[in-house]
């Protein structure tokens, strides 16, 4: 079984090294993991996070924004950063001979000068992303959940921000947030590859050595739990209609978190009684079931696309499944199968040091530690019928959950339902069934 | 030039076109397998049944119901998927070296007896019309689908939902007609790699396909090419505009390709990369713009994309045509060089994963008949200079385009809709 060779040493600045190493490939992956997201923005800087995830691709003291892009092609590095509610992440992917070249750029990124005469373009391009989102029916209804769900709460509004609060930020406001922020005892530098720990150390001390330590991010708070009720919005730009059925989860750093994510996969992954009894019975062409977790919540979610006609069916559907496992828990032999195909895919991932450091990143950010794939297997071959019938009671998806509706009818009514009560005491997640 | 030792490539007995790459350090296993039975395959009044033999080819053998050979897959941890495209249908399988054997075995049950059960054919039709209401809620998909009739002609243009005039009349018998007419082992190619044993695989899979399909004639090739130019829109209330461009290329074949796969890679691939820069760096007008080839066995297109605001998209349409323009008069070594080591490290670091490698290996095979060493495919690339670039932009002007709008207004110099 791949992994198991991590090194974890924080340097003298309190920036945090990680390396994985992989002999057996021929490449290797970097990344710098920002340890702040939309959710750790006030509401007048929504959208901050993400905005300077772009910013640091346009200067620094040592590179024009034209320079930094040269200079990752240069490697032929499969590169990028994303922004999500809990985390930022760089990284690019090269050639193991190639990886202290990418370490220093990125590290370079990570000390942006964050250029003033490239900050209205940008702006332009952000806006951009914020129009092309308002086209897809998938990212409205992943917002309208956390509109709804997390009313009140920093998880509630989007990574991208609004037109609005994007228009009204201020260059100043972005630099401050960057200096709180990107300073190393918040930022993990992580490696995954065939790499050797002694250089990848050398490499850190010499491109993120000099870097001023800082106070820590402020703390987060929990969100209240998760309503119950109905959140419709009519919207005629749609063909189809949206839905997705939420219930309480246990967090990402919940030790249930397999327990929830196997059941996920039983209910809504391939081979499942979704796709068994909804999809191949005709409702709707795209149904699935996932977690959507974060460092202290989650939400168990069956979700689809459908006719606006077949809506209430999938709806029915959705319940009816749901009681089904309730009622009579899940079959052994549907267990073995998610672990059989989990077997693979951790395989897989063990044979590409991309893969890899996207799993580390998770790990290292919401669990505080790597985990290889035998860590990770394991604890996927712990599920069992019984514990998934223990999961229910305590994370039980029973009464009408809290159910977010977009597309061209008005149905069905909104309100109803009240506060949630469900346990919310964990931590963090992604929106999809994992197996 | 010599093939090295970690490929084998045959003709097998039963007629299937054979490649396996010995990958002895992996921890998985990949297959491919590749039917000539694509959209262009379809009869003309049936646009849509390709991607119903798809859907419906695993719905049960007479030996198991479609939950039964769904299970028996997830009994390997097989990770299967499968597509259609204009010539071809393509069944993937990633799994533990040790179960290469068996899920062959199944493939080879599922593919050669079909049951297509009534109601899952049914069913399959009834969510193809579904999946057409889903695709107008997602308009890169879309404009793809409305530009590909022009682009490529009513064959090779061919979308995989097919109409709602096709599927209303769609019944069973049409799709056991189409694998019945198109599915055989002489019709089919198979690619490997992995911890496996090639010859042992491929004496494997001589003995699983024999026979099938033999008294069937090999896939034709070469099908109706057929580009027309012109400007057209689409309407749609959407936010963005969706704009796409598209002219004639060269086959992967062709002397010509590697240039022209420097070209793309010049405009689109890499932030430094031409319409990166300066339609979304310097003049602020996307988020997402690229440049992109798409291939038929016997032909080539390539592509520009962008979304944007309205208001902006004259703007980009002009940005995007001076950024292939200026490419012809002021393509630099550097630049030439970046795309070539962005190709060339690509495709060692991709490399690591074994399905990605097998991936490549079927591409080959599809394209050039024979697996393609790397080292030869990278000597092509590494002979291109700055002058055949030049000079292939020369050969291949843009001066009759296919373009496509879809969104809430046409283009100023629009010339139809």
């Amino acid at each position: 079984m791949g992994g198991g060779r991590f090194f974890d040493h924080t340097l003298d600045n309190g920036l945090r090294v990680v390396i994985e190493s992989m002999p057996d490939v021929q490449s290797a992956a970097a990344g710098f993991l920002v340890r702040t997201g939309a959710r750790d923005e006030s509401p007048q800087l929504a959208g901050v996070s993400h905005f300077l995830e772009h910013m640091c691709f346009k200067g620094t003291p040592n590179r024009s924004w034209r320079q930094i892009t040269v200079d990752f092609d240069n490697l032929g590095s499969t590169y990028n950063a994303y922004t999500s509610k809990e985390r930022t992440f760089y990284f690019g992917w090269v050639r193991s001979e190639d990886l202290e070249k990418q370490i220093e750029i990125i590290a370079d990124m990570m000390r942006s000068t964050l250029p003033v005469e490239e900050f209205e373009m940008e702006r332009k391009v952000i806006l951009e992303e914020i129009a092309m989102s308002a086209d897809q029916i998938d990212r409205r209804v992943y917002d309208m959940i956390h509109e709804r769900a997390f009313a009140g709460h920093h998880l509630a509004w989007p990574v991208l921000g609004t037109t609005e609060s994007v228009s009204a930020l201020s260059h100043e406001a972005i630099l401050e947030y960057f200096r709180n922020r990107y300073q190393p005892s918040n930022m993990v530098l992580l490696v995954a590859g065939n790499v050797r720990v002694d250089d990848v150390m050398a490499m850190a001390g010499r491109h993120c050595g000099s870097w001023m330590a800082a106070e820590a991010r402020p703390p987060r708070q929990a969100p209240a739990p998760p309503p119950t009720g109905v959140y419709a919005r009519r919207s005629d730009q749609f063909q189809q209609q949206a839905l997705a059925l939420c219930y309480a989860a246990p967090s990402a750093s919940d030790p249930e978190r397999e327990t929830a994510d196997v059941l996920a996969s039983i209910l809504g992954g391939h081979n499942s009684r979704f796709f068994w009894n909804i999809i191949q019975a005709g409702i709707a062409p795209h149904v699935a079931a996932g977690r959507l977790d974060y460092c202290d919540t989650a939400l168990m979610i069956a979700f689809g696309f459908c006719e606006p006609d077949r809506a209430g069916a999938l709806l029915d559907a959705f319940r009816t499944e749901i009681q089904g496992v309730r009622d009579s828990g899940v079959r052994a032999d549907e267990v073995q199968q998610v672990k059989n195909r989990v077997r693979t895919a951790l395989m897989t991932e063990a044979e590409a040091p991309y893969y890899r450091l996207m799993q580390v990143v998770q790990d290292v950010d919401v669990l505080g530690r790597p985990r290889d794939v035998a860590e990770r297997l394991a604890a996927i071959d712990a599920v069992t019928p019984d514990s998934i019938g223990a999961y229910l009671t305590r994370w039980p998806m029973t009464g009408e959950g809290f159910l977010a509706c977009l597309g061209p009818r008005d149905w069905p009514k909104n309100g109803g339902g009240g506060q949630g009560k469900g346990r919310l005491i964990g931590k963090l997640g992604t929106w999809a069934g994992r197996y | 030039m010599a093939q090295p030792r970690e490929f084998i490539h045959r003709k097998l007995s039963c007629g299937v076109d054979f490649a396996a790459l010995d990958l002895p350090a992996r921890r998985t296993a990949a297959y491919e397998i590749r039917v000539q039975s694509g959209l262009a395959h379809e009869p003309q009044e049936r646009p849509g049944v390709a991607r119903l033999v798809e859907e419906s080819i695993s719905k049960g053998t007479p030996q198991r119901t479609a939950q039964e050979m769904t299970d028996a897959f997830d009994a390997l941890g097989a990770q299967t998927g499968s597509g259609v495209g204009r010539e071809s249908m393509i069944f993937r399988c990633s799994c533990l070296p040790e179960f290469v054997d068996r899920a062959l075995r199944l493939h080879a049950e599922m593919l050669r007896t079909p049951t297509f059960p009534d109601e899952f054919c049914n069913v399959g039709i009834e969510l193809l019309q579904q999946e057409l209401t889903a695709l107008e809620d997602d308009p890169g998909e879309l404009a793809r689908r409305l530009i590909g009739p022009h682009a490529y002609g009513p064959i090779l243009g061919r979308h995989e939902l097919g109409t709602r005039e096709s599927l209303a009349s769609m019944a069973r018998d049409d799709i056991v007609g189409q694998w019945k007419t198109t599915f055989s082992a002489r019709r089919m190619q198979i690619t490997v790699g992995g911890q496996i044993d090639p010859d042992h695989v491929a004496a494997r899979v001589d003995q699983l396909f024999t026979g099938f399909g033999d008294e069937m004639t090999n896939g034709e090739d070469g099908f109706e090419d057929r580009f027309v130019a012109g400007t057209r829109h689409h309407p749609k209330q959407l936010e963005q505009e969706h704009l796409l461009i598209c002219w004639p290329g060269v086959r992967v074949a062709h002397d010509e390709y590697p240039t022209e796969r420097l070209t793309i890679a010049m405009l689109g691939e890499g932030m430094s990369s031409r319409l990166f820069a300066e339609v979304r760096e310097k003049q602020g007008l996307v988020y997402w713009v690229g440049a992109w080839d798409e291939h038929p066995r016997t032909t080539g297109r390539l592509f520009m994309g962008a979304s944007t605001t309205p208001a902006r998209c004259d703007q980009t349409y002009r940005t995007l045509l001076q950024e292939v323009s200026r490419l012809a008069e002021d393509v630099t070594d550097d630049e030439l060089e970046r795309a070539r080591i962005g190709i060339i490290a690509r495709n060692k670091t991709h490399g690591d994963i074994t399905r990605a490698r097998v991936g490549e290996l079927a591409t080959d095979l599809f394209h050039y008949g024979r697996p393609m060493p790397t080292e030869e495919k990278h000597a092509r690339l590494r002979a291109v200079t700055v002058a055949d670039v030049r000079r292939y932009l020369e050969a291949h002007p843009r001066d009759e385009l296919c373009v496509l709008t879809l969104g809430p207004r046409s283009l100023e110099t629009g010339d139809d809709g």
